[in-house]
């Protein structure tokens, strides 16, 4: 993005708040600054970011605004948005972008090495063995060359991005702009390279609706424009493991918007389509963390973890060097694409029916004559139509893996031999119980397996388990045991004579990877 | 306003009336029985494309063929006032013109409307369901009038589970009138009856409150209260050694497979269905809830 068009946008978003505020009455003006000028005093009270003190002078002057009059509240809001605006932009660049794809691998080798031991991963590391990328992905790369594509993937690290990136470049798809929160660009090796792949900055500690409206402004003046786009609609790394159901509906919106705002402007803006993404990672940094923060009952309360394995680069490293030197461990499966209600598309970007036959989208939001009709309230429903069709996607286009499964059935075994404990019982089992008969377990396994291939047969989900000589059971707990020793200090599984220990906090964060499939009856 | 109303029974015929009585053009679609003095059409396609608001009075195990016919767009509108689940899954009718169509602007309507008390002009209440505020008042617009006031909600997953609770808390109903179990005992079927509905609504996610209003308390009151509305007859005939018709089985069995999923206990409710089927007398049923264990109301 040029100078020029920085300024274009940040003028854009002032005319949106513009329009938005000279809407409300007084009382509402009042409210609406009054709130972020209340959220802003309680969030820099213990700041001690550099730009504390400039901020908190802000703050202060939109607190005077609100005593003084109508026209004052219009300013100080209108302040605030220039200066949101700045803050959120990024310094996206095309020809930056090119240099640095072109560079990559390499680009991602040094960022893994950045921080730590200055040993590259060697010139014949290549990602492409250890990330798979799956999917329609010649149908998106037409696609996106005639219309503006949002990316929707599911949300499980702070390494989803660079992975994205990676499956982004190697697909030939082209740059997405994406939202990072603002703690992200704490690892200055994160911060370069998400700048220049397209990341603007969310900065989540702000809550106030002034900014929450520049962000959805931004968002919705970006895709209107063009700019391809992602969204993490689970909004932030799921806790449990689990795959998200509960999608938020706030950017996901913004397209439906800019999309309205496209055949207002006869017809002139591209049409916007959905594209689900699923990853399947065979081992999650922060899994230790994020499983902690899910049972505890502080977790609701850490909506941003900054402290977590993430923000320690040595284990970045380290992580990265183990996981991603093991085949195929991480997989991004690009969806099936969709319109913005939902509805499957052709390859020409025209929405299908349940039967197959194509029809006029525009209709959901046009008269016959050709006008838009504005409804807000319409909007919203047609977008939880989109989160519904969301995670239906994410669920059929899970990839199952060994650590998964094998979680998975090492949790249930506890579950057999601990009957009446609850889930938050069972992860506080003491360290002499904490394991399952191998047997067992490879009984309950093979019923997963099971269940697995059905569903993969159905076309209910994708699995990329191990093959080869040697009963199907035992290559899965044997891949999964391995992947899990190489990383994890204390491993979800691990093998001891004639017992399987099991980690249950572990076993249940990627186990819970399986949460959505309808689990095989236990045949005794 | 356009508003087609596909069905040419008496439900359907009382819905053009109130159309026509709210200042509007009613048109009828039917399969089999034109209408007879409401301007009417085979055609239920072009009858969808041509109308604002399409209102769908067709029988449950009727709706997915319609749908199929009719063919309803992007841009229509479609009001189910149909009581009832879908007989064979026991999920929402609503759910079908979503699934065979593109629409996606639904709504449900019930209340205590009783047809034949609507073309003699007597007073009658209805809401209309939709997650699409527009839905709502577009169909308030088409139906409301000095002889029937329509109310609008958002909770389209209550007003459809009434329905269905509806139809089988009056079959409840006319079995106690069978039985001659006397007054009090239809007090009982009807607020345990409600108490059930909310229960599992509220496991469903609908508002409490829905069953309490028009589409619940409401439409079963006077459900009861008619002795020719099929349901109360069924149960009625049934009271009295008679087979109960399959239709009514399916009925009370949706609402159970809807239940089992939930896993909501509804012993009423099971025990209408185990009458229906045959399963168990109506006597010994009904000796058998008031022979529960005694607990907090």
């Amino acid at each position: 993005m040029t100078q020029e068009s920085s300024r274009s946008v940040s003028r854009a978003l002032r005319g949106r708040m513009k329009v938005r505020i000279e809407e409300m009455s007084d009382d509402a003006l009042y409210s609406y600054l009054a709130e972020a000028v209340y959220l802003e005093r309680q969030r820099l009270l213990k700041s001690t970011d550099a730009t504390a003190e400039e901020e908190r002078a802000a703050v202060e002057s939109a607190a005077r605004a609100i005593h003084e009059g109508r026209a004052e509240m219009i300013e100080a809001v209108l302040a605030m948005t220039r200066t949101y605006a700045h803050e959120i932009h990024n310094r996206f660049s095309e020809r930056t972008y090119e240099v640095a794809t072109k560079l990559l691998p390499g680009a991602l080798t040094r960022l893994l090495s950045a921080a730590g031991p200055k040993t590259a991963l060697g010139p014949d590391f290549d990602p492409g063995s250890r990330i798979a990328v799956h999917g329609p992905v010649d149908m998106l790369r037409q696609l996106a060359e005639t219309h503006t594509l949002v990316l929707a993937p599911t949300h499980v690290s702070n390494l989803d991005s660079p992975v994205i990136g990676y499956a982004l470049y190697q697909t030939g798809l082209p740059p997405f702009i994406y939202g990072a929160g603002l703690n992200l660009f704490d690892n200055p090796a994160m911060s370069f390279f998400m700048s220049r792949l397209g990341a603007y900055t969310v900065d989540r500690r702000k809550r106030h609706r002034v900014y929450k409206d520049v962000l959805k402004d931004y968002s919705t003046e970006r895709i209107g424009r063009g700019a391809h786009s992602l969204f993490f609609p689970g909004g932030t790394r799921c806790r449990s493991g689990k795959i998200e159901t509960r999608l938020k509906r706030g950017l996901l919106g913004t397209a439906i918007q800019a999309w309205q705002e496209g055949l207002q402007a006869e017809g002139e803006g591209r049409e916007i389509l959905v594209v689900p993404c699923t990853l399947s990672f065979s081992l999650v940094l922060e899994a230790e963390t994020l499983i902690e923060d899910s049972l505890s009952e502080q977790g609701k309360a850490r909506y941003i973890i900054s402290d977590d394995e993430f923000s320690e680069p040595t284990t970045v490293y380290h992580f990265a060097r183990k996981v991603l030197n093991l085949d195929a461990s991480v997989h991004v499966r690009f969806g099936a694409p969709l319109d913005l209600l939902g509805n499957p598309v052709d390859a020409q970007g025209c929405s299908l029916d349940p039967g197959g036959q194509p029809f006029e989208r525009r209709a959901y939001v046009m008269t016959e004559g050709g006008d838009v009709v504005a409804d807000p309230q319409r909007d919203k429903v047609y977008t939880n139509h989109l989160a519904t069709a969301l995670s239906h996607a994410y669920q059929r286009d899970h990839t199952v893996l060994s650590t998964q499964v094998v979680a998975r059935a090492a949790w249930d075994c506890l579950t057999m031999r601990y009957p009446r404990l609850d889930t938050y019982q069972q992860v506080l089992l003491a360290p002499h119980e904490q394991w399952v008969d191998r047997e067992v377990l490879l009984t309950r396994l093979r019923e997963w397996l099971d269940q697995i291939d059905r569903l993969t047969e159905a076309g209910a989900l994708h699995q990329a388990l191990p093959k080869g000589e040697g009963e199907r059971a035992e290559l899965v707990l044997t891949e999964a045991v391995e992947r899990f020793s190489s990383y994890h200090s204390r491993p979800a599984v691990a093998h001891e004579d004639w017992r399987i220990l099991v980690d249950p906090k572990l076993a249940l964060y990627y186990g819970n990877r399986l949460a959505g499939v309808p689990a095989p009856e236990v045949k005794r | 306003m356009n508003v087609g109303i596909i069905g040419s029974g008496a439900w359907g015929k009382a819905l053009a009336t109130l159309v026509a009585r709210a200042g509007h053009q009613p048109r009828i679609g039917y399969r089999r029985n034109p209408p007879g003095g409401i301007p009417g059409t085979p055609n239920l396609d072009t009858l969808v494309a041509e109308s604002d608001l399409t209102i769908l009075s067709v029988p449950s195990d009727a709706v997915e063929s319609v749908i199929r016919q009719c063919k309803p767009g992007a841009e229509s509108r479609m009001v189910i006032a149909t009581r009832g689940l879908q007989p064979e899954t026991g999920e929402w009718l609503s759910d079908l013109v979503v699934s065979l169509s593109p629409c996606r602007r639904v709504g449900s309507l019930a209340g205590p409307a009783l047809a034949a008390e609507v073309v003699r002009n007597r007073p009658s209440g209805m809401v209309i369901a939709s997650p699409f505020d527009e839905v709502c008042t577009l169909t308030q617009d088409a139906l409301h009038s000095a002889i029937c006031r329509v109310y609008t909600s958002n909770d389209m997953r209550g007003v459809e589970l009434a329905g269905a609770m509806v139809l089988v808390l009056s079959m409840a109903v006319g079995i106690t009138v069978g039985l001659d179990l006397g007054i009090g005992s239809r007090g009982i079927v009807i607020t345990r009856g409600i108490a059930e509905a909310t229960r599992l609504g509220a496991a469903l996610g609908a508002h409490p409150q829905t069953f309490a209003g028009l589409a619940g308390v409401g439409d079963l009151v006077s459900c009861a209260s008619h002795k020719d509305h099929p349901s109360f007859a069924a149960g009625l005939a049934l009271a009295r050694g008679a087979r109960c018709p399959e239709r009514f089985q399916r009925d009370a069995q949706s609402v159970i497979r809807l239940a089992q999923r939930s896993e909501v206990d509804l012993p009423l409710t099971s025990a209408v269905a185990a009458i229906a089927t045959g399963e168990l007398r109506p006597k010994l049923a009904f000796d058998a809830l008031m022979r529960r264990e005694a607990r907090a109301e």
